[in-house]
Order: C-alpha cells, then sequence, then structure tokens
C-alpha cells in the first residue's frame, strides 16, 4: 500500500545523516555554512510553514509553465508588441535586462543552500528554490528572445550581466554582497528574509498588475507566476532568523536586516519606482511607487520585525523622507545620461507631471523647474543641450549616483581609509562600508576607473567599454526618438 | 596638481565629478561646477562651503581651502 503524502513526508523532510568519517564542522564549515556556527541540535526544529514534496512541486511547475507557454502561444509572435504602450515597450526591456540573470545567480545562491545549510528541511526548500531561480532565468531569456525581432535592444536580457554598464555594476555589487558572496546564513537573511519576503512582491505582484492594465498579458502572466515560487522559497529566512535569535545572534542578525534593507530600497528605487512613474502609461498606474511601497513593502517588513522582536533599522526616517523624492530625483539622472542605458527614458509630458504632483504633492515645485528647463533646452538647442557630459559622483557602496535625496538636499559624504577617499550617496552606504569594509574597499566605481585609468574618460569610448553600440544601442528620448546628430560622435567632456 | 573633487550645486540633482588643477581659486572651482550643472545661464553670487560646511574663500586656491582628491564641495547660487 502507498503511503499517504502526509505520513511519509516530516520523515522525508528530515533526514538529517549523523557523520561518521568527518566532524560536523568540517561538514559544514563556518566559511560556508555560516556565522554563529552551531551544533546540528539548535537547527533540528528548522521548519518551513508550508510544506511541499518534490512530486507536488513538478506537478506544480508544469502547470505553471504551462500557463505562461499557453498565453506565449495565444499572442503568436508577430503579434507580440501589438497595442502596448511604447514606455511600457521599455519598462519591459529595463527589468528584463536588469534581472534575467539575476536570477540565474539565485539559483547559485540556493545551492549553496542546499549543499550548506544546516537542516535537511533547508536543504530540500533550497533544492527546490535553485530549481525555481534557474526556471525564473529561462522564461525571461525565451520571452526577450522572441523580442528580438522586433528590437534588437532585448539581448540585454542576456547581455546585460556581461557588461560594465553602470546600472549592472551597481546590480552586481548588491547582489554579489546579499548572496554570491555570502554564506548560508547570510543569504538566508539578506536573500529569503529581506529581499524576497519584503521586496520582490513590488516587483513581481504590483509590476504584474501594472502589466495586466498595459494589456501585457505575457509579462504579467510570467512575473506573477515567478512570485508564486518566490513566496515558496523565500519561507527560508524565517525559520534562519529563529534560529539565530534563540542563540544569540540577535546583534548580527539586526545588523543584516538593516544592511540590506538598504541596499534593497536603492535597487528597488531606481529600477522598480523610475519605471512604474516614468515608463508605464498613465491608465496602467493603479497607484504610485511610494502607496506600493508602502503597502507591499513596507508594512509586511514592519510585520515581520515585529514578529522577532527586531527593530526597525536606524536610518528608517531618512527612508521614509526618501520615498517622496529619491525615484523622482534618479529618474533625473536617467534621463540626462541616457545614452549609457540600453533602454529608452522618457520626460514626464503635462498629463503625467499632473498625476506626479497629486501622488507628491512637492513634485512640481521640486523636480518641475528642472524638466522644464530640459523642455526648454531641447527647444533653443536641441537634444545635444539635454543629456550631460560631466561624470556624475558614483557611490563606492550602491554604485550609483549622488543625487539623493532631492534637488537641494544632498546626502552624500566621504570616508577616509588607508591613504584612498571614499565617495558615499548617504549616511547608510557609508555606515555598511565600514561596518566590513575589508570587504568593499577594494572595489572601484566606474568614476573611480576612469580616474586611474582602467576605463576610457572620453563618452563614445565608455559607451563601448559598457558594451553600448553607439548610437543604435544607447537609451534615447522615449518620445523624440534618436536624433540625427547622435549619428556623429558624442562630444567629450 | 591635477585633482578630481565631487561637486554639488545647490540648485542642481546631481554631484558632479570636477578634474581640476588644485592651483586654480575656489571661484574657478565653482564656475567650473556651475557651467556642467542644467541651467549654467543664471547668474548669482556664489558660495562655496565644504563637506563639514565651513565657508570657502572664494579667492583661495583650491590647495589653499583644504580640498584634496575625493572631497566633497557644495555651491550655493545666490
Amino acid at each position: 500500500m502507498v503511503l499517504r503524502r502526509d505520513d511519509w513526508l516530516d520523515l522525508a523532510r528530515k533526514v538529517n545523516w549523523t557523520p561518521r568519517y568527518v566532524d560536523e564542522r568540517e561538514m559544514f564549515p563556518e566559511e560556508l555554512s555560516g556565522h554563529p556556527w552551531l551544533a546540528h541540535d539548535a537547527w533540528r526544529d528548522w521548519n518551513e510553514a508550508y510544506r511541499t514534496t518534490y512530486r507536488e512541486y513538478v506537478a506544480n511547475q508544469r502547470e505553471k509553465d504551462a500557463a505562461v507557454l499557453g498565453v506565449r502561444s495565444a499572442l503568436d509572435k508577430p503579434h507580440l508588441f501589438d497595442g502596448l504602450d511604447p514606455g511600457w515597450v521599455q519598462l519591459v526591456k529595463f527589468h528584463n535586462g536588469a534581472v534575467a540573470l539575476v536570477e540565474y545567480a539565485g539559483a547559485i545562491a540556493e545551492l549553496r543552500m542546499a549543499r550548506f545549510g544546516r537542516d535537511s528541511a533547508w536543504r530540500m526548500m533550497s533544492s527546490l528554490g535553485a530549481l525555481d531561480e534557474i526556471r525564473h532565468t529561462q522564461i525571461p531569456l525565451l520571452i526577450g528572445h522572441d523580442m528580438l525581432a522586433y528590437d534588437g535592444n532585448f539581448d540585454w536580457t542576456h547581455k546585460a550581466f556581461h557588461t560594465n554598464q553602470w546600472v549592472i555594476l551597481a546590480a552586481r555589487h548588491l547582489f554579489d554582497d546579499m548572496f554570491l558572496a555570502a554564506d548560508a546564513i547570510d543569504s538566508a537573511i539578506q536573500l529569503n528574509f529581506v529581499f524576497e519576503t519584503g521586496f520582490t512582491n513590488l516587483q513581481f505582484m504590483a509590476m504584474a498588475a501594472m502589466a495586466d492594465r498595459a494589456h501585457h498579458h505575457l509579462f504579467e502572466k510570467t512575473l506573477a507566476s515567478i512570485q508564486t515560487d518566490e513566496a515558496r522559497h523565500a519561507q527560508i529566512g524565517h525559520p534562519v532568523m529563529r534560529t539565530l535569535l534563540e542563540n544569540g545572534s540577535r546583534e548580527r542578525a539586526q545588523y543584516l536586516v538593516d544592511k540590506m534593507w538598504w541596499r534593497c530600497w536603492r535597487l528597488f528605487l531606481a529600477l522598480t519606482g523610475t519605471a512604474m512613474e516614468y515608463l508605464t502609461p498613465l491608465d496602467a498606474r493603479t497607484r504610485s511607487f511610494k502607496e506600493f511601497m508602502n503597502e507591499w513593502v513596507t508594512e509586511q517588513f514592519i510585520k515581520n520585525l515585529a514578529e522577532f522582536d527586531l527593530e526597525k533599522p536606524w536610518f528608517w526616517d531618512l527612508f521614509v523622507e526618501e520615498l517622496d523624492y529619491a525615484h523622482h530625483s534618479f529618474q533625473l539622472g536617467l534621463y540626462t545620461y541616457r545614452t549609457t542605458l540600453w533602454f529608452d527614458v522618457a520626460m514626464p509630458d503635462d498629463a503625467e507631471r499632473e498625476w506626479l504632483n497629486a501622488k507628491y504633492p512637492d513634485w512640481e515645485a521640486t523636480y518641475g523647474p528642472l524638466w522644464d528647463r530640459l523642455e526648454r533646452s531641447w527647444e533653443t538647442s536641441g537634444e545635444s543641450n539635454t543629456v550631460s557630459y560631466g561624470l556624475p559622483a558614483l557611490c563606492n557602496l550602491c554604485q550609483l549616483p549622488a543625487l539623493f535625496v532631492r534637488p537641494g538636499r544632498n546626502t552624500a559624504c566621504t570616508l577616509e581609509m588607508d591613504g584612498r577617499r571614499y565617495l558615499f550617496c548617504s549616511e547608510p552606504c557609508r555606515w555598511i562600508f565600514s561596518q566590513d569594509s575589508a570587504r568593499f574597499a577594494d572595489h572601484k566605481s566606474v568614476v573611480d576607473r576612469i580616474v586611474v585609468g582602467e576605463a576610457p574618460g572620453k563618452l563614445t569610448d565608455l559607451h563601448a567599454w559598457m558594451g553600448l553600440e553607439a548610437p543604435v544601442e544607447t537609451g534615447k528620448d522615449l518620445r523624440r526618438g534618436l536624433n540625427p546628430w547622435r549619428l556623429d560622435p558624442i562630444p567629450t567632456a | 596638481m591635477r585633482i578630481y573633487l565631487f561637486g554639488y550645486a545647490s540648485d542642481d540633482f546631481l554631484a558632479r565629478v570636477v578634474v581640476t588643477p588644485n592651483e586654480r581659486t575656489v571661484a574657478q572651482l565653482a564656475g567650473q561646477l556651475v557651467a556642467w550643472v542644467l541651467a549654467p545661464e543664471r547668474g548669482g553670487l556664489l558660495t562655496v562651503r565644504n563637506e563639514r560646511g565651513d565657508l570657502l574663500d572664494l579667492n583661495s586656491t583650491i590647495a589653499a581651502a583644504g580640498l584634496g582628491n575625493g572631497d566633497i564641495f557644495t555651491v550655493e547660487r545666490g
């Protein structure tokens, strides 16, 4: 007689072999399994809330893949772009480039936990998580490949993370820190507890809702399908957090949470905040980025902190202040440095400005004059006067331009260490760097590389260094297209 | 000596890299930064401060004002 699922699952999840030929510490070295190193007794009660068998996993994933591929087949390749807003197409290009191969790196993180996680139930969940992340890479690659016939820049779905493009360098710096250069415990807290539980709802649920209203049903289906996987393997973080707190590691847990909250916020304001409010068509905007952040991210995160009696990160007030401004400031950076991007960038039109001001009452007063100047510059001197030629100051931690919080209030700061002066966009970035300076000190930002001659200072050469073939691949103004002046070499600084 | 600094004009949105000989004056440094910002044509008095918020003498050289590689300065236009 075949046993029923519930009769065998608990036993199968907890096959923790007793090692006889090696010591437990050799089998799970601290460098990879993580700090604090605890004997297995401490991990024995590691339990995920929602349990899955491999059989269930395969059946569910097959159904989910069939749903996505069904929409793809129904749409028929020649009609992939039909009815899509041009801004939305750029959003998808931005998203695909910035996300697809991160998922593949995520598979490595899950596999590390599948080997070095300290309980078999954790290792089982991580094995499924690794399969998830491979799927999350393959689907965008497939759909990005479909789109190549209509827009060659969709090759950045695969290409982006193989380049030195500055947004991608910032993303790589974050994800190296979050999980590629992290042990199993740190990965579980930073990737599963903070990033996946806290932030990916925004990218995959909120943006899926927008995709539906933007009539991009294939993208909506893809995002929603990915999120169901994320929700399952994000569970890994909670029991790891519980074990840390029960074993005297509250301070380290709080540090990891604070650090990764700030780093994820930086990436999401740059990627999701700008895309939601400057590339999404107005009638597809269900809520503002700030409203989404408050509902989907902040509230959920605070509940998670309360569950473990953890404190809000010490920089919370700055984070709250930035919610009203930071992504709007970043949009100005994207727009004026658009020739260094692989997607087009929008200058907000009158209707969008009205919407932005309704959602952010300070928007017009803060950003209106700057966009007005760009409009006037285009009218009087042409497009070439609406792009920046000088180098932006880049943060030595997040690698993003030092343009926060908003015009008139710049939070950039420095740190002198071992004869080198480091620049940071904000106090939290400086704090994160200082907490583990040996980890970050040798890294050079794009500007550092230019200054020491490791990257070209001439903009036309810098495009090539970043993997961008100018002018065909380089980003342009979304609504005004490629101005003929771009066919000439871009003036250098 | 040629040095690089990070300059922020208070009516701009971004801190920018300025590469300059440090024998130039603080006023020239401020002018160089303002030339990059979105409204370079706007005139008015310039006030320059270092990261600590100390007011810098516009006639002083950059070196004498204490600015070196990687330092931040802020320019306010009156």
